[in-house]
């Protein structure tokens, strides 16, 4: 594509200009995924880069270090303690040996047994006294691979407690090398409500994300490389194992047993797009000219209109989708208004039952959306309208714009690059967003043609909630619904990348400070 | 009631750009001391490093002796007042002054008596009930600075104090600085980057340019003997005029020739040259626009571009026949109405200067040539 | 006509035109804001009439009942719905006070402090955000299970399912704090006081609006989820929050007999959150215009 300068691109006609402005970002595309990628690689070379100055350092510290130090590599806390600094020094110590006390009871007999993911499955044995069959359990996969991951995560923490443990010892013999005291565990526990306060604000936060959020992510990454499901649930059926990239080459292979996989994958994918698209930009406009009409002079009553819409946030929203599927329902009070009116002489069916009734359904959760979304919309463009300087308008209004050009040279720019951001959550978000269509629709009508996939997949099914169906439906795939919610993950991950890297208004926190 | 010293203080940010180089600076005790530099020079990170607000990368900073590097900056034993005043909007002006002796746990009873006592000196007692939001511009920053004066503290550090209010006002609260430091009897640092500030209110300046110190010296130093072109340019109003010509020597007789003309330098600034054995050649010769005076015939023949009447002088724009831009200020006193009124954009002035106000800088180093 | 007349009649005509131009599109925007509040309201009617309709089956095909009555609110008294109620209910008020408190201290420190790990920090949650969170679902009840805590225990289970990872959802609040200068901080400290000091005596006052909003949406939330809720309790009576036991009654097999029983249970449920909503609407207009302009 041929770059014009700023003195080139002036002299464009209106036409060409906007032609290159959707062609630049075109263009910008494989560039913001390039630099994505880049950055990505960056990080990993520096972070094996700096893993080698830490060596580096250790090692350094241990040659320089003076007995103290030196024993303390073996005995955490061991310098602590022999530099005055008991309370520091005891918790390492306890650290370790709690560490050592776990690994020799239990986190060594898990991570042995993590290769293999147990060797013993449920197994019948004869019972001499009742003179029958009874099943024995022997290994717990799920156990197995779980307390795997924690011990896992529990070497990694000791390896860095290890590091600090290190550093300290060298950190404190350059203070007492320069003659200064070293702090004492008075000191340090006053720290934690001043200099060191954002750990203390930090711990109980950080452990919850760590245990709740971070440790089942990475078991349910891991679950994608193995056949757990509701058949190998690993223990009481039997156990399950290590497969590789089996699952994957099964939903993304167009051939073989996997075709149905990938083409449901790739339909569900798509109506998850077009919704998304659709959910925010039907919201997102609408929401904006309510507000605009609400906010409009002369306008009466404008706390009334608000409240009306606010209404629909206050009240719970299972609640009012679930009311709202039943209205619409092939026998519901919509039906039977219609009816009575003499407009309809059958019953529509809005939420349709078979294949040919795809469009309506879809076309209907979008417009319930909108329903829904709006009243969020128009807070939040109020909030930004009332926030634009007044002295724009004013400047327009004497450079002759008139209503609508205010709005589309002022207003609309303004408010796009303020919500930007908002915008791609907002996007993201509706991707996943399982309360509307599931308590709507519930992802009917079925697709017959997908049936052989799991969990009965249907027409308005977005990924959240087909994942959500094979991880309740029978057969209970759990590790297809591990492989569709690492897929998810890679779709929103690449579209915000491209979006962080393109939108001008996200770049930088700071800017808004 | 304390020296401040500040041995090779450093400041790095993470990104490796460095805001202050090697700052190096006895503040003695009971010293006015004011930072002044154009924005970004560094001047604000300094004293923030002094503060505490800011980490220090490298150097020491000593209070009264004692290296405060590693102190929390509630125990510096330092007051601080913020450019934008920084007054707590929830509390009312009572509680924002009592706020750090209430830390203190001190007895309320004395609290009130060193508040009250505050406010008397400052003129806000009838608003020690209302919110800051209340409070005008200049009434706010009385409180800010009530808050840092109950602290009694060793240093009293103030931040752009008064770069939020307008000049009226400035020039009030200018001169109640002042007599606000004969009353408290301590340690000031100062930033600013109004050099008038600067010149009115400092026992010495600090000049700041880009994370280095330009010069160290009382305002009457500063202005009379500018170490280098950019001190020379920052301090005085309007600026002092830079021309570009050369220096002639003839025995220990020193010349100037700017515009073609030749001007002997003349009094102490001729003796200087000649004690100091400067060689001839090229240089910036600095004349600031109170020495240039009006003459009848000869000197320097100019051009009028624009005439600012500042009410006891004028403010004459000029331009040689090189296009040489020159700054002239004439008292009006000593004009008669018919110069004033012929004094239009257009009109032909020549200009002269006498050989003992200039100033001389070598063009490489841009360093006073009479200075090391 | 003289000039000048005539020029002083054409600008009153333009300026009547104006007027009249303004008033035809008050008039339309006016029908337009009516149509939406019906459109807006009447699924809120309907559910609300229909609590007190005695006629037992779903579909009738009309909404003002013909027979009236408490009938279904007194069912609602003798089914599980209690249960349900008090079950959300506690969830509820667990949640908004623990995860109130996690919020505040996660969005205080990315906001004011300048650690060496924060931006990796705020850039890792950022990407597990992007993982669908029911992936977390699996395990999370395999090991609720085990301890104990789903079924007919699903009340602390859930709590702790809620309130573990909402560390994450510090963006609106940090915003906020954003936005109170940092010079009151400096100030503070310079006065004489520590980190912990500044966040009780200086921000947490100044902050009361988004403390409110937290406390708002964390109480909220846990009356509308429904995905968590339907797997952990594994819709077992005793277990069940509002939405799920609704839901249940909605399904095909049930929704004969208990539409009617939805409704009111509707209606009780979403009378006291949306009153208490509606008292407080003005910090969350704040908090969710503030968190989607800091993005």
């Amino acid at each position: 594509m041929k770059r014009y300068t700023d003195m080139e691109y002036l002299r464009l006609s209106k036409g060409r200009k906007l032609l290159y402005k959707i062609a630049a970002f075109f263009c910008a595309i494989p560039r913001a995924l390039k630099n994505g990628a880049l950055g990505i690689v960056r990080a990993i070379v520096n972070f094996f880069k700096s893993i080698g100055l830490e060596f580096a350092d250790i090692f350094n510290t241990f040659v320089n270090g003076d007995w103290k130090t030196k024993l303390s590599y073996l005995f955490m806390g061991f310098g602590n303690i022999a530099r005055g600094q008991i309370l520091r020094g005891l918790l390492f110590l306890l650290f370790e040996g709690v560490f050592i006390f776990y690994m020799i009871f239990a986190g060594a007999k898990w991570l042995s047994m993590l290769p293999s993911l147990g060797k013993v499955g449920p197994h019948e044995v004869y019972n001499a006294v009742l003179d029958t069959h009874t099943t024995e359990y022997g290994d717990n996969s799920f156990k197995i691979l779980l307390y795997g991951v924690l011990t896992l995560f529990f070497i990694v923490a000791f390896l860095y407690t290890w590091r600090v443990n290190v550093r300290q010892n060298k950190i404190a013999e350059q203070i007492l090398k320069s003659g200064k005291p070293l702090k004492s565990g008075k000191d340090d526990l006053r720290a934690l409500v001043d200099d060191n306060f954002h750990k203390t604000l930090l711990a109980l936060p950080m452990t919850g994300i760590l245990i709740f959020t971070v440790m089942p992510i990475v078991f349910m990454i891991l679950v994608a490389f193995t056949n757990y499901s509701g058949s190998n649930d690993g223990y009481f059926n039997a156990l399950f194992t290590w497969v590789g990239l089996e699952n994957f080459n099964t939903v993304l292979s167009w051939n073989g047993s996997g075709g149905v996989y990938s083409a449901t994958f790739g339909e569900v994918l798509t109506w998850t797009l077009i919704w998304a698209f659709f959910a925010t930009f039907t919201n997102y406009f609408l929401g904006m000219f309510v507000a605009m009409m609400i906010n409009k002079k002369g306008i009466c009553l404008k706390k009334v209109w608000r409240t009306i819409l606010v209404l629909t946030i206050a009240i719970p929203q299972f609640i009012s989708l679930l009311y709202v599927s039943k209205m619409f329902d092939k026998n519901g009070i919509v039906n039977g208004l219609l009816m009575d009116l003499g407009l309809i002489s059958q019953n529509i069916d809005f939420w349709g039952s078979t294949a040919h009734d795809a469009l309506l359904p879809r076309v209907m959760v979008i417009i319930i959306n909108i329903w829904i979304g709006i009243p969020y919309l128009m807070l939040i463009a109020t909030g930004i309208l009332l926030n634009i300087p007044a002295d724009l308008y004013e400047s327009a209004k004497i450079d002759g714009a008139s209503g609508w050009k205010q709005f589309s040279k002022i207003t609309l720019p303004y408010m796009l690059f303020i919500t930007g951001p908002y915008l791609l959550t907002s996007f993201t978000g509706n991707m996943n967003n399982f309360n509307v269509i599931y308590l709507l629709t519930g992802g009917n009508p079925i697709n017959n043609a997908a049936s052989s996939a799991a969990g009965s997949v249907g027409y308005t099914d977005l990924l959240i909630t087909w994942l959500f169906k094979i991880t309740t439906t029978t057969g209970t795939k759990y590790y297809m619904a591990s492989v569709i919610g690492i897929l998810v993950f890679i779709v929103v991950a690449i579209i915000s990348l491209v979006v962080y890297n393109v939108l001008p208004s996200i770049k930088n926190e700071e800017d808004f400070q | 009631m304390a020296s401040v010293k500040l041995t090779k203080v450093k400041k790095i940010y993470d990104n490796k750009v460095v805001a202050v180089h090697d700052f190096d600076l006895d503040i003695k005790d009971k010293e006015f001391v004011v930072f002044v530099g154009p924005s970004g020079c560094g001047k604000s990170t300094t004293l923030r490093m002094i503060a505490g607000l800011e980490e220090i990368s490298e150097g020491t900073v000593e209070i009264d002796g004692v290296v405060v590097n590693d102190l929390q900056p509630k125990d510096r034993n330092i007051a601080m007042v913020f450019q934008n005043y920084a007054l707590y909007p929830h509390m009312t002006v009572y509680d924002n002054i009592a706020f750090s002796l209430r830390l203190q746990k001190m007895p309320e009873d004395l609290i009130y008596e060193k508040v009250t006592k505050a406010a008397e000196i400052l003129g806000i007692t009838e608003y020690l009930m209302r919110k800051p939001r209340a409070l005008s511009g200049g009434q706010r920053q009385r409180v800010a600075i009530g808050r840092a004066m109950v602290r009694e503290s060793k240093v009293f550090l103030m931040d752009e104090p008064l770069s939020n209010l307008d000049a009226k006002l400035r020039n009030q609260m200018r001169a109640e600085i002042i007599l606000l430091r004969q009353k408290l009897n301590t340690t000031f640092i100062y930033v600013t980057h109004d050099q008038t500030e600067a010149m009115t209110l400092a026992d010495r300046i600090v000049i700041m340019k880009d994370g280095f110190i330009m010069q160290v010296g009382t305002p009457a130093e500063c202005f009379d003997m500018p170490a280098n072109l950019f001190v020379a340019e920052f301090i005085g109003a309007p600026k002092m005029n830079i021309i570009k010509c050369e220096l002639l020597r003839e025995g220990d007789k020193y010349y100037v020739n700017p515009f073609g003309t030749k001007i002997e330098v003349t009094g102490e600034k001729g003796r200087e040259l000649a004690s100091r054995n400067v060689r001839a050649g090229k240089i910036l010769l600095g004349v600031r626009p109170e020495h240039i005076t009006l003459t009848q015939q000869g000197g320097i023949p100019t051009r009028l571009e624009v005439n600012e009447m500042m009410g006891s002088e004028l403010h004459l724009h000029v331009y040689t026949e090189d296009e040489t831009r020159l700054i002239v200020r004439v008292p009006t006193i000593g004009l008669t109405n018919e110069q004033r009124k012929s004094m239009v954009y257009g009109s032909a002035l020549n200009i002269t200067f006498e050989g003992k106000v200039m100033h001389f800088f070598d063009p490489e180093t841009e360093k006073n040539l009479l200075l090391d | 006509m003289k000039k000048q007349e005539m020029e002083a009649q054409a600008a009153i005509k333009q300026h009547m035109g104006l007027k009249a131009s303004a008033r035809i599109s008050n008039t339309v925007i006016y029908v337009i804001l009516v149509l939406m509040s019906i459109i807006w309201l009447i699924p809120f009617i309907c559910i609300v009439l229909q609590s007190f309709r005695t006629e037992s089956t779903w579909s009738v095909g009309y909404i003002l009942p013909k027979q009236w009555g408490f009938q279904n609110y007194v069912d609602l008294w003798n089914s599980n719905f209690k249960r349900w109620y008090l079950n959300t209910f506690i969830i509820a008020l667990i949640v908004a006070a623990i995860q109130t408190i996690i919020v505040l201290c996660m969005s205080y420190t990315l906001s004011r402090f300048r650690f060496k790990l924060r931006k990796s920090l705020m850039k890792f949650m950022l990407i597990l955000g992007m993982f669908p969170g029911m992936l977390t679902m699996i395990i999370l009840y395999r090991v609720l299970k085990d301890l104990g805590l789903t079924e007919s225990h699903a009340v602390p289970g859930l709590v702790l399912v809620y309130v573990a990872s909402s560390g994450m959802g510090y963006y609106v609040s940090k915003g906020f704090f954003d936005t109170i200068p940092k010079s009151l901080d400096e100030a503070a400290r310079v006065d004489g006081a520590t980190r912990a000091q500044v966040l009780y005596k200086i921000i947490l006052p100044l902050a009361k609006p988004i403390v409110i909003y937290t406390i708002l949406t964390a109480f909220m939330a846990p009356w509308g989820d429904f995905v968590f809720a339907k797997y952990v309790s594994f819709e077992d009576p005793v277990g069940m929050n509002v939405a799920v036991g609704l839901w249940k009654w909605l399904t095909p097999d049930m929704i004969n007999q208990r539409y009617t029983m939805f409704c009111a249970g509707g209606v009780i449920v979403a009378v006291p959150v949306a009153v208490l909503f509606m008292c407080l609407q003005k910090y969350y207009v704040e908090g969710v215009t503030g968190g989607a302009v800091k993005g």
